[in-house]
């Protein structure tokens, strides 16, 4: 799938992988490929500016960690982060919803 | 050069430095090392992205604090204001020396003043609050309509403490303590939003792009005949603010008094728009993206 299509989605994205629990900004990427069988691979450079907007902004939290002598940057969604991502779902659901009637 | 070092230089040369800096290379250092061929982009990019992304949410974060500092600084001085025995400008007329009239214009001026830019940068950030991004010259606009707000509201409160002790022979002591009290929690309220009118000038972005005038904030509100005539909209204003203080002027005090008031009202509002009109974005892009 092209970036540009995933711009506008970028945040909900990351806010659905950490709703699973917290990860690294490397993990979260790995995440993402996952779930979406490899179809949304982001443009790594722009996750990080995103992490730490999106700290900035009060959804995420984040604190270091230490995995095998390596220092890593953990983030983990705050109470308002969870209910944005659940606000972000429904709004999501209602715009399949009417797309798929059209398109249908 | 590596690419930990350039992107340590491009941080820098945005604005970003110090902890959040190193922070932010010790990220990608970590991404580096889990995927050695990780295509992060140029250094140059990855740290105007960081520039664009934090500093709209630190535009963001100082218009919305200022704003609520301001409104809670108005709210103070809106109590004190009406709690006046006799009226605040009347017993400043009456009782005090030139540093009472000239606390009281400043008051006057300066809540003006300060309601208005403080309303305009959180009507612009209310506008853009769904935006990762805003341009360059926007949130320049923005952090100007804040810190004016903020200076404004910081003049007035120390004007009305000012005004406070100049009557405090005036006035009930209650109220003299009330002006005090007001005073200086709204200072400090105010005060509390400096840091990040600070934070936020540190880390701007550089996206470019318009900054938008006044009828991008509030054209919706406007007729359609106003649209593109920021002159005919200062006038019309300065028209209303005339009017509005001459007729509470004529219902509560002397009706020349009252109608003098308006008059000279209506006229600082429209020096304030040819003044700051440029500067604080409401015509034409002050800054080209």
């Amino acid at each position: 799938m092209r970036s540009e299509s995933l711009k506008g989605h970028l945040d909900a994205l990351m806010l659905a992988v950490l709703g699973g629990g917290p990860r690294h900004g490397y993990a979260i990427i790995e995440e993402l490929e996952r779930r979406s069988g490899g179809a949304l691979a982001l443009p790594e450079g722009t996750v990080y500016p995103a992490l730490h907007r999106l700290e900035a902004s009060g959804l995420l939290a984040s604190a270091w960690s230490s995995e095998s002598g390596r220092r890593r940057r953990v983030y983990e969604l705050t109470r308002r982060g969870q209910r944005e991502l659940g606000v972000r779902r429904g709004e999501w659901r209602q715009f399949v919803t009417a797309i798929e009637a059209v398109m249908a | 050069m590596s690419y930990r070092d350039e992107l340590w230089r491009e941080l820098t040369a945005v604005g970003i430095t110090g902890g959040l800096r190193s922070r932010i290379v010790a990220e990608i250092e970590d991404h580096l090392a889990c995927d050695p061929g990780a295509e992060l982009g140029a250094p140059a990019a990855l740290a105007a992205q960081f520039a664009d992304e934090l500093g709209t949410s630190r535009a963001r974060r100082a218009a919305g604090q200022s704003f609520a500092a301001l409104a809670l600084a108005g709210i103070l001085f809106g109590v004190t204001f009406v709690a006046a025995p006799g009226g605040l400008f009347r017993a400043i007329s009456a009782h005090t020396t030139w540093l009472g009239t000239l606390a009281a214009i400043v008051a006057t001026v300066g809540a003006q003043v300060a309601l208005v830019a403080g309303a305009l940068a959180a009507c612009r950030v209310l506008r853009r609050r769904r935006d990762a991004v805003m341009p360059s010259a926007e949130a320049t606009i923005v952090l100007r309509r804040g810190a004016v707000g903020v200076a404004a509201g910081i003049a007035t409160m120390a004007a009305l403490g000012l005004a406070a002790v100049e009557l405090r022979h005036a006035q009930p002591g209650w109220w003299v303590t009330l002006a005090e009290v007001a005073a200086a929690v709204g200072i400090a309220g105010l005060a509390a939003a400096v840091p990040s009118l600070m934070a936020s000038l540190r880390v701007r972005p550089v996206a470019t792009g318009s900054a938008g005038d006044l009828f991008d904030d509030i054209g919706q509100l406007l007729p359609h005949t106003l649209h593109g005539r920021p002159w005919r909209l200062a006038l019309l204003i300065s028209f209303g603010v005339a009017v509005v203080i001459a007729l509470a002027g004529v219902a509560t005090a002397d009706p020349f008094d009252g109608i003098a008031r308006g008059l000279a009202d209506g006229l600082l509002c429209l020096l304030g728009f040819a003044t700051l009109g440029r500067y604080l974005g409401l015509w034409r892009p002050a800054i080209a993206g």
